[in-house]
């Protein structure tokens, strides 16, 4: 049994010195410092949020997402025919990102991402995954005045997903996180997820559907069917009654939402052993993974850190390292 | 809650038709800013802020004045966040860590880790002060419960619900000493409420509790969400009139009135708050002849999509006399339409 992050750290902390990348965004925009010293601190950033990942005692890491603005700013700055839109609340969240706005016919090199990537992965020799955003979520939070309708927007997005999944494959990457809210929160486009996804996983990278912020209970047999490794799922932002249901999920691993990425109310270490025993009544450890809900970037950093290790320490309670 | 139409009406400019206001916040002057940035350092007293926030509402109100806006506010400039600000003064609450909320700006969202209780009024003195400044009806500023509970992160209470109740108590007190110091108007914000539609319920019942006991007339202002998923529930919500943003919309959600009438008071937005470019007066009056489709001209109330707090001043003042101005335009054609 693994644990491991999704989705973007904090980025600043209110300790001393915690503040480096805010205090170099705010120079940046007034022109005093240059791309280049930006990217030396933004560097910076992400080699700490590694490094204490690392430190908290968790297995599979990921880049912090340090350099992104929200879910899709890497792509809507990258992409031919697509750029950053205006500001809307990111779903039932007190935080807001900028719709990607869709002009032109979407392309892209597929290295929108590698360049990090293998910085990221040079800074650790922890297991480090990849993330992109989802075709769905992507799709359906854009503005689009090009292509006519979902479907096409969908599969255009997919596409243009698929060359970066090429692209971080070719730089080492052995998983690679979809982070995909849209099919939680609008199951109704699962279908049209799934074709979306077949693109992805043409490929070739092993891909990790990272589902979160609503319950998956009404698509969970539907998602077992879908072409990736790993299945996440978020057990607490809301009731659900997937944790009784696990075991449709067949030779896939779950990764499961234990932690609420989203409240500071630190859970105890028996509260998340128990969590992880229910859910080996229907899954094998090997294929058992543990994580937060989502992001903990939705969380002051003294919270999100603790939390990590209250996770950690229980998956090795869970796997019994531990008395 | 008294009927649409309010017991202590004003007498307003304009025979009473397309009554003009604001949502509540403005542009800090820079003065004030330097002197929030200087308290906040710990280099100026609580007291010489003070006095610099009171100068800047007096001239806030002499601005809407000016611009013969019919509806004042006091304009916030006491206020950082809208949540925040109430979490400071109730009991019940710590301040948490930095959190961002969009690009490179932060904020430290509160922490719901105690019992919630209000230990003394929160607003009542300043508005008091701002309705002592002028003759034309000032509106008391409250956030509502299920937003305070919504951008909270929740430590204490077992469900939501529960928490939401417990806020709604606390601003029921507030509400209610607003009400008896004479506020014509309390607006009770829920800009979150859109944000759990399947929560509607919620909102609306601590609503209820808010509001029961007021004689002023009752606004709720909801903004950048989802309004179609509440709607028409959020018709049920227990205030006398909603407070919405539309123009950032293009008008979208006025044709959810063609199956279910809108049957509250409307301010709707006109100007954009979140965009520097100016609308047109023109573009701006289209906007209320949009809304006069669905509401009647003594029910529609022309405004900002939203607090004018990210603006400048000067673009603050620009946008709210667009409102000002357009409003004429179609009460012109009113007046016009009624020879």
């Amino acid at each position: 049994m693994k644990t491991t992050v999704i989705g973007a750290y904090p980025k600043i902390s209110d300790e001393t010195g915690g503040q480096a990348l805010r205090n170099a965004l705010h120079r940046h925009d007034r022109g005093e410092i240059d791309d280049g010293e930006l990217a030396t601190v933004q560097d910076g950033a992400t080699r700490a949020a590694i490094a204490e990942i690392e430190g908290t005692g968790i297995d599979i890491l990921n880049d912090g997402q340090i350099r992104w603005d929200d879910l899709f700013a890497p792509f809507a700055k990258a992409w031919g025919g697509v750029s950053r839109g205006p500001l809307e609340r990111y779903y039932d969240n007190n935080t807001y990102f900028r719709q990607p706005l869709i002009e032109g016919k979407i392309t892209t090199d597929g290295k929108t991402l590698v360049r990090d990537f293998a910085f990221a992965r040079g800074q650790t020799t922890h297991e480090l995954k990849a993330a992109i955003c989802g075709p769905l979520t992507f799709a359906t939070l854009a503005i689009d005045k090009h292509y006519r309708t979902l479907e096409d927007r969908v599969a255009a997005v997919a596409d243009a997903l698929a060359a970066e999944i090429t692209g971080l494959g070719a730089a080492g990457a052995t998983l690679i996180d979809v982070e995909e809210p849209a099919l939680v929160a609008q199951p109704q486009h699962i279908e049209l997820a799934r074709a979306a996804f077949q693109r992805l996983a043409a490929a070739g990278v092993p891909l990790a559907l990272q589902t979160y912020f609503f319950p998956a209970d009404r698509v969970l047999e539907l998602l077992a069917s879908f072409p990736v490794a790993q299945i996440g799922l978020d057990i607490r932002s809301r009731d659900t009654t997937v944790l009784r249901r696990l075991d449709v999920f067949g030779e896939k691993t779950i990764v499961l939402g234990i932690v609420e990425a989203r409240n500071t109310r630190l859970e105890t270490r028996d509260e998340l052993t128990k969590l992880a025993e229910e859910a080996l009544k229907l899954v094998k450890p090997d294929r058992l993974w543990l994580a937060p809900t989502t992001s903990l970037e939705f969380l002051p950093h003294d919270v999100a850190v603790k939390k990590l290790a209250v996770l950690a320490e229980a998956a090795r309670v869970a796997g019994g390292v531990v008395a | 809650m008294t009927e649409v139409g309010g017991s202590r009406g004003a007498q307003h400019p304009g025979g009473g038709v397309l009554l003009t206001t604001t949502v509540g916040s403005f542009g800090k002057p820079e003065y004030l800013q330097k002197a929030r940035n200087a308290f906040a350092r710990g280099k100026l007293g609580k007291t010489e802020l003070e006095e610099l926030e009171r100068k800047a509402t007096t001239e806030w109100i002499r601005v809407q004045e000016d611009l013969d806006l019919d509806i004042l506010v006091d304009g916030e400039m006491y206020r950082g966040d809208m949540v925040a600000h109430f979490a400071e003064l109730l009991d019940g609450y710590t301040v948490g860590g930095l959190v961002r909320a969009y690009g490179n700006r932060y904020y430290h969202k509160p922490i719901i880790s105690g019992k919630v209780a209000r230990p003394k009024p929160m607003t009542v003195d300043w508005f008091t002060f701002a309705q002592s400044l002028t003759d034309r009806p000032v509106k008391g500023m409250l956030t509502g419960p299920y937003t305070m509970l919504d951008w909270s992160y929740l430590e204490s209470y077992p469900t939501r619900r529960d928490a939401a109740l417990a806020l709604a108590e606390a601003i029921r007190l507030e509400a209610e000493d607003l009400d008896r110091a004479g506020a014509k108007y309390i607006q009770i914000d829920e800009p979150a409420i859109h944000a759990r539609p399947e929560e509607l319920d919620i909102a609306i019942e601590a609503m209820g509790i808010v509001t029961q006991n007021l004689k002023a007339k009752t606004i709720s202002h909801i903004c950048y969400g989802d309004f179609a998923a509440i709607y028409p529930k959020v018709l049920d919500l227990p205030v006398d009139q909603l407070d919405l943003a539309m123009v950032n919309y293009e008008y979208k959600y006025l044709d959810l009135f063609d199956r279910d009438p809108f049957t509250k008071e409307m301010a709707i937005g006109i100007v954009d708050v979140h965009k520097h470019a100016l609308e047109s007066v023109e573009e701006a009056a289209e906007g209320i002849r949009k809304g006069l489709k669905y509401v009647p001209a003594d029910k529609l109330l022309p405004h900002p999509d939203c607090g004018l707090k990210t603006r400048p001043v000067e673009e603050s003042i620009a946008k709210c006399r667009i409102v000002v101005e357009a409003t004429k335009v179609v009460r012109q054609e009113l007046a016009k339409a009624s020879r």
